[in-house]
């Protein structure tokens, strides 16, 4: 089974997510192989999980004013600030035969790749149930997946740096919270890859990249037309629509 | 009348229930970051929850969202029919 493998590429938060659900599309129609993604946001973005509310999650006036886009996922779990060069994003869609049956177990898998690339930097990190990795105790990366017509797509974010001050500023936490003892609280419970080792994002890509790969055969490759082209349609009828972003 | 609770289900994920209900439950919304296989069960969930008496124990309400999931093969990460009967038992006022 060779995997394909899709370079880190910076676009913007309705590309990023139309292009997991296109590939996983094309994998469970058979046309796709099972592919690695990595990638960034810019603009800077929040997503929120597929049952959360972008109300209640986002500061979505305050995300126009900054410029900084917000989309829904099509995988469950919390909302998440993805600054711009503050986080490497994987995605692994491929079939979910490929994976343990159990959704924990599959988390452990994908998440341990995540945990070896850690590693190539030399930063220690455990998997935490359910979708957590750890270093010390503090968050590094938040995971979510979701299986569909027998594909298994699962995303994740590698945090580089921290900004807890922005992050606050955009997920819906009211003013009066946002006081020392919260930015401390979270920073007692949050960490980046910058706070352990001094390496670049480029250093952190190729450690992850190795993480990702290590005992598979592998091609760097890219989008077909077909994906690209779904892409695009998804961009516009489903992740940039009032209808998807606010439905619940 | 309306109803809103939140708890964090202890081992698990954050559960929010926004609901309107009379002597039954007229509307139900189950927000937060849990995670359900497949996505599009939850509708199927809330559905099954509108009608019944807003008087409904925890059982009655567990062993609904239990029927859903059982006859749909849902898998629930992060909460449980019996965390969100809890949850809708704090948004109903009694």
């Amino acid at each position: 089974m060779k995997w394909r493998v899709l370079p880190l590429a910076t676009h913007d938060a309705f590309y990023n997510m139309a292009t997991d659900e296109a590939i996983s599309d094309a994998i469970a129609q058979g046309k796709a192989p099972p592919t690695i993604r990595f990638y960034q946001w810019k603009p800077g973005a929040v997503s929120i999980g597929h049952f959360q509310s972008m109300n209640d999650e986002v500061n979505v006036g305050r995300c126009k004013s900054f410029g900084i886009d917000y989309v829904r996922r099509k995988t469950g779990g919390g909302a998440v600030y993805h600054a711009e060069n503050g986080e490497i994003t994987y995605s692994v869609i491929a079939p979910e035969s490929l994976f343990p049956k159990g959704i924990i177990e599959s988390y452990k898998v994908i998440c341990g790749w995540v945990v070896d690339g850690l590693s190539e930097v030399g930063i220690s990190s455990q998997f935490a149930p359910i979708n957590d990795i750890l270093v010390s105790g503090k968050k590094i990366s938040g995971n979510a997946q979701t299986r569909r017509r027998g594909t298994l797509l699962q995303h994740g974010t590698i945090l580089y740096d921290l900004n807890v001050e922005k992050m606050f500023s955009i997920l819906k936490i009211s003013n009066e919270k946002i006081s020392d003892k919260m930015i401390k609280s979270v920073e007692e419970r949050v960490t980046c890859v910058l706070r352990h080792k001094k390496v670049s994002e480029e250093a952190l890509y190729k450690a992850l990249l190795k993480g990702f790969t290590k005992g598979k055969e592998y091609e760097f490759g890219k989008l077909s037309a077909n994906e690209i082209e779904k892409t695009s349609q998804l961009v516009k009828t489903v992740y940039k629509t009032q209808e998807w972003n606010f439905m619940r | 009348m309306e109803g809103m609770a939140r708890q964090k289900i202890p081992g698990g994920k954050l559960l929010t229930v926004k609901i309107t209900y009379s002597s039954k439950i007229d509307s139900i919304q189950l927000l937060g970051d849990f995670f359900l296989y497949p996505e599009s069960s939850l509708q199927l969930i809330e559905s099954a929850l509108v009608g019944m008496e807003s008087s409904s124990t925890m059982e009655e309400l567990s062993s609904k969202v239990a029927q859903v999931v059982a006859k749909n093969e849902i898998e629930m990460i992060g909460i449980t029919p019996d965390s969100i009967a809890q949850t809708i038992l704090m948004a109903v006022k009694r």
